[in-house]
Formats: structure tokens, C-alpha cells, sequence
């Protein structure tokens, strides 16, 4: 039989109407942040190999 | 929301200082890394077949691409079986967790909540990643990474296929007629984005939708050559006499929980106007080229050409959708309402400024990511290796590594759309979606999984002293028939006091 991975149980998703954008008509707002700080994401940015991509072999799927 | 719908992900795996990798074994391996125990094929193939059409007729065989033949035939030669290469696995949440032939792939048990969806999706994402510690953790050298993309950048596409349980009188002439004009326009908010164009004049610039470019015909039965608009495989596992499987093969894999929800919601939507016929009535001069050069459009007007000559918006299409979805739906249930008025702002602010959508279209924050690198690298488009960067850029953005993957990196800062809490998340990993199948099809493996002889969307044969048992699902997707299943899955102690609650409420039909 599968013996499969154990997971911690917690609780159900709450309610839908409490999800927030969409909600009181500013729609799909961004999250609190004014402007992004890109110096951590540029930073890590530079760590990702120039040719990571030009490795990156897929075999086509559905 | 009042219809079944779930996601299928294929995806793209590599290992990180390894020479060489063969990813239908690597592929097999990491499904493999799930299990504590041996593999036991549990799969019921019988119930497969992939080659039979809606419009009534089975294909002899389903079409390749010149590459994928050249390897089909190696394959051919390697000594795994089968089942043993499929590796199909049925996760206690309901969902399947298999080797679709060279890439892992996630399908989610049946959902009749958005939010749900986006647990359970996230869910697969989790399970993968910890699949892939587990077999950098077996490996001699090398790190298994994982993309949750649709494309190697190379020509070979890999899918995010969505499905929706529709009814099975609508012609599906207006399913089409319907479909065209929303898919066509719909990657102006669900396109996930793409550094480059694979095909044609392999033009260097930034596109809306990963897979627009790889679709080529309006209808058909194939999903890797001449990949249709409209999938036509008849696979509704359910009552055929009732129901279809609207098998969506044209959209992105996203990273956006906000996107995911909404790309679904819509498309629900959408399929409730088809069946409603209540269609705003748009017919595109020519559906494929509108969908590819909506991709490419670097203005953002996105117009497409109507039958007439007529130009006419992505987004005044989506509207069209969206004032006909609201005038027919609005105030039905809470998850419909949520998806009307997200679809309308996210219109509103795709006509004011795209960019004002970081942190939640998945094409809009990749772009936003990738003109800000080359900003700072001085980077240019015309450079060959520049734009290899960008591409290993647009690629980290789909690592399903929390550690690594730049989608996470805007996540952990706060910077991205959530919909679900991580605990949420957690939960989906073993807990399937409630009011539906899955619900039966997860706790059935959980509560009676030494018992279970075979296994598919439809049916689970259980075996007790040597005599097996099996239990159609196909009507399971009536709420009627679903909580009385589920009730007695829950309230049963043994087995045999299962299966006669289960003949119980069958002989009182």
C-alpha cells in the first residue's frame, strides 16, 4: 500500500468573502508595499547563472 | 461556485551540476520520492483513453512532434514497465501525482471553490519541492530543480491544463463559438510572460503567454502537435449521456494565487454563459494569429480584427464576457461575486497601466523583474547572451524552491497577492477539497488504502477476502449522491459496514 507522506492537519480555508481584493471595489490592489525595494531581488538576480536557461532541456509535453 | 473544476500541471525538471539528465527516469524517480514504502501500481489505465473525440468519433493516434518521435523510439527500448514508469501515485487530498511521460505532474482532486483551487495547486507545489530535496538528498552530485512553467525556451512546451464538468446537450459548435474569443483575450491578465519567441522569427522580446505561440489549429483531439484553441478529447469521467470534460489545453502554469483563481473563476464564468446561451456574441476573423499577436503586442492595445474588419480590444472583449457574465450571475454565490468584481478592476487597470498589476498578474511582475535587471546590468535585447540571461531570469521566476525561485523571493517580501495563508496551504497537502469526490476518492485511500485494488478518477475497486468491489464515481459529481458517499465513507468503521451503507443508499435510488 502507499505509505504516504503525514502532514500536519490545520484548519480549513476561511471564508471567501473575507479574501479582500475584489472586495469594496478597489479590485486586485497590490499588497502594502508603495514601492518594491529591488535591491535584495537584484542582488539575487545576479546569483542566477547566465545559462541557466541555454541548459534547461525540456522534452515537449502535453 | 455550482461546477466541478480542477488544474493538471506538467513540470519542467532539471538537475542543477549534472552532465547529463534523462528526465522520463529522472522524472520517474522524483514521483517515486514521495513514497515511504514500496510502489504499488494502483492506477486503472482501463478507464484511459485519450484517443476518443467529442465530435464522435476515436483517433487511431494522437499526433508528435519531430523530436518528441526520434525519443519516443529510444523509449521504446528502455526495460522499466510501464506502471512502473508512470508511477502513478493517488495523494490522501484526492489529487494524482504521476510521471506524464517526461515531466511530474500534478493533477488536483475536484474543487467547487476558487480558493480551494489555489490551496490545493499550491499544495502540488510544496509536494514537488519536497520531492526534489529528497532526491538531491539521494543523489551522488547535482541539485533537482523544478519550474512550474510551460517551456524550455527551446521549442518543446509543456502544459497547465485546466478542466471544467459541463453539460453534455450543449452543441459544441457554440462551446466553441464561445471559447474562441475569451481565450484569444484572456492571457491579458492569466498570460504568466515569457522572455523571447521560440518559433517563426524567434524575434527578441518579452510576450504575454508562455504557450500562445505553440497553439495552431482551432479544434482537435492533439495536445503536443498542432495544438488546438479547443481540445476535443471526450474524457468527461462522468455520465457521458450528461456530461463533458471541458479539457483546457491554451493557458499558462501561474505562480499568482490571485491569477489562478481568477483565470478559473472566469473560464467558469465563461462556461456558464455557454451553456446559458447568453454569449456577447464576438466572432474573431482569425482566433490562432489574434491569440499570438495579443502575446507579442508591445503597445498594450491588443487589438484583434473582428469577421466584418472590424479592430476591436482584448480588454473590450473581456468586458463584453464580463457585463454579460454579471448581468446573468451576479449575487449567486459569494465566489461568483468575488470573481465579477476582480475580472472588472483588473480590466480597469489593464486599460489605465498594466503596470500597475506587480505583485499580481504573473506577466506584468516578470517584466516589471526583467526590465529592472537589465536596467541595472545594461542589458540589451540585441545581445544574444543578455537575453539567455533574462530567459535564466524568466525560468528562476517559475522555481518552485521557496529558497530560490524569484516568484517566492516577491512572496517572502510581502509583495505579492495572496489568497490562501500557508497553513492553508499545509492543509491542502493532505486534505482534499471538501464537497466533492476527491473528498471521496483521498479518505477512501486514507481509511481503507490496504483494501484498494485499483484506482482512477471514476471508480475505486476494494478488495476484501478476495472478492473485489467497485464502486462507480461517474455519479459523484451530483451533490446528492456526494454527500451521501462522503457521509458514509465518514460514518463506517470497517469495510464491510462501508460497502453496505455504500449498496444501502444504492438500492434506495
Amino acid at each position: 500500500m502507499q505509505n504516504q507522506i503525514k502532514f500536519e492537519r490545520k484548519t480549513r480555508p476561511s471564508d471567501p468573502i473575507e479574501r479582500g481584493p475584489g472586495d469594496g471595489g478597489d479590485g486586485p490592489s497590490r499588497p502594502k508595499v508603495e514601492r518594491p525595494d529591488t535591491r535584495d531581488l537584484l542582488k539575487r538576480m545576479r546569483r542566477v547563472d547566465p545559462n541557466q536557461a541555454r541548459r534547461y532541456r525540456q522534452r515537449t509535453g502535453e | 461556485m455550482e461546477r466541478l473544476f480542477g488544474l493538471e500541471t506538467e513540470y519542467g525538471i532539471t538537475i542543477d551540476g549534472a552532465e547529463k539528465i534523462d528526465v522520463v527516469e529522472e522524472s520517474m524517480e522524483l514521483i517515486r520520492c514521495y513514497q515511504q514504502g514500496d510502489f504499488v501500481p494502483l492506477w486503472d489505465y482501463q478507464l484511459e483513453n485519450p484517443r476518443k473525440d467529442e465530435r464522435g468519433f476515436e483517433v487511431e493516434s494522437l499526433l508528435n512532434d519531430l523530436d518528441e518521435k526520434v525519443h519516443l523510439q529510444q523509449d521504446r527500448k528502455r526495460k522499466i514497465p510501464f506502471k512502473e514508469l508512470k508511477s502513478d501515485l493517488i495523494i490522501f487530498n484526492g489529487a494524482r501525482f504521476y510521471n506524464d511521460h517526461t515531466h511530474p505532474e500534478f493533477a488536483t482532486g475536484e474543487c467547487l471553490s476558487l480558493f480551494e483551487l489555489v490551496a490545493q495547486d499550491k499544495a502540488g507545489e510544496r509536494i514537488v519541492d519536497i520531492c526534489a530535496q529528497r532526491r538531491t538528498e539521494g543523489l551522488k552530485t547535482g541539485t533537482v530543480q523544478m519550474y512550474k512553467n510551460n517551456t524550455d525556451f527551446e521549442g518543446h512546451s509543456y502544459g497547465c491544463h485546466e478542466n471544467y464538468l459541463m453539460d453534455r446537450s450543449v452543441p459544441f459548435e457554440r462551446i466553441v463559438e464561445g471559447l474562441l474569443p475569451f481565450f484569444a483575450t484572456r492571457q491579458i491578465y492569466a498570460g504568466a510572460g515569457k522572455v523571447g519567441v521560440e518559433r517563426e522569427d524567434k524575434a527578441p522580446l518579452f510576450q504575454l503567454s508562455q504557450r500562445a505561440e505553440f497553439f495552431e489549429v482551432i479544434a482537435s483531439i492533439d495536445t503536443m502537435h498542432k495544438r488546438p484553441m479547443v481540445n476535443t478529447r471526450d474524457e468527461p469521467h462522468a455520465d457521458p449521456e450528461k456530461y463533458r470534460r471541458l479539457h483546457v489545453i491554451v493557458g499558462d502554469a501561474n505562480m499568482s494565487e490571485y491569477i489562478t483563481a481568477l483565470k478559473v473563476g472566469t473560464t467558469v464564468l465563461v462556461a456558464d454563459l455557454i451553456e446559458a446561451d447568453a454569449l456577447p456574441g464576438y466572432k474573431l476573423k482569425d482566433s490562432i494569429s489574434a491569440m499570438k499577436n495579443i502575446a507579442r503586442d508591445q503597445t498594450y492595445q491588443w487589438l484583434v480584427e473582428q469577421e466584418g474588419g472590424r479592430l476591436v480590444s482584448a480588454v473590450e472583449i473581456q468586458d463584453a464576457y464580463l457585463e454579460k457574465a454579471r448581468s446573468e450571475f451576479a449575487g449567486r454565490d459569494t465566489e461568483t461575486d468575488w470573481v465579477l468584481g476582480a475580472w472588472e478592476d483588473m480590466l480597469r487597470k489593464l486599460a489605465h497601466n498594466p503596470m500597475d498589476l506587480v505583485g499580481t498578474c504573473d506577466w506584468v511582475t516578470k517584466k516589471w523583474l526583467v526590465d529592472s535587471f537589465c536596467e541595472s546590468e545594461n542589458l540589451s535585447w540585441e545581445n544574444p547572451d543578455d537575453v539567455f540571461w533574462m530567459q535564466s531570469q524568466d525560468l528562476e521566476y517559475h522555481n518552485v524552491d521557496r529558497e530560490a525561485g524569484l516568484y517566492y523571493l516577491l512572496e517572502a517580501q510581502g509583495q505579492m497577492v495572496r489568497l490562501v495563508g500557508d497553513d492553508e496551504v499545509a492543509a491542502a497537502m493532505s486534505e482534499p477539497p471538501t464537497g466533492t469526490r476527491a473528498y471521496f476518492r483521498g479518505r477512501c485511500l486514507e481509511k481503507f488504502g490496504a483494501h484498494v485494488a485499483s484506482i482512477n478518477w471514476d471508480r475505486i475497486v476494494l478488495k476484501n477476502n478476495r472478492k473485489e468491489h467497485a464502486i462507480d464515481m461517474k455519479r459523484l459529481v451530483d451533490s446528492e449522491w456526494v454527500r451521501r458517499y462522503n457521509q458514509a465513507l465518514d460514518d463506517s468503521e470497517t469495510l464491510v459496514n462501508f460497502l453496505d451503507v455504500l449498496n444501502e443508499i444504492d438500492a434506495n435510488v
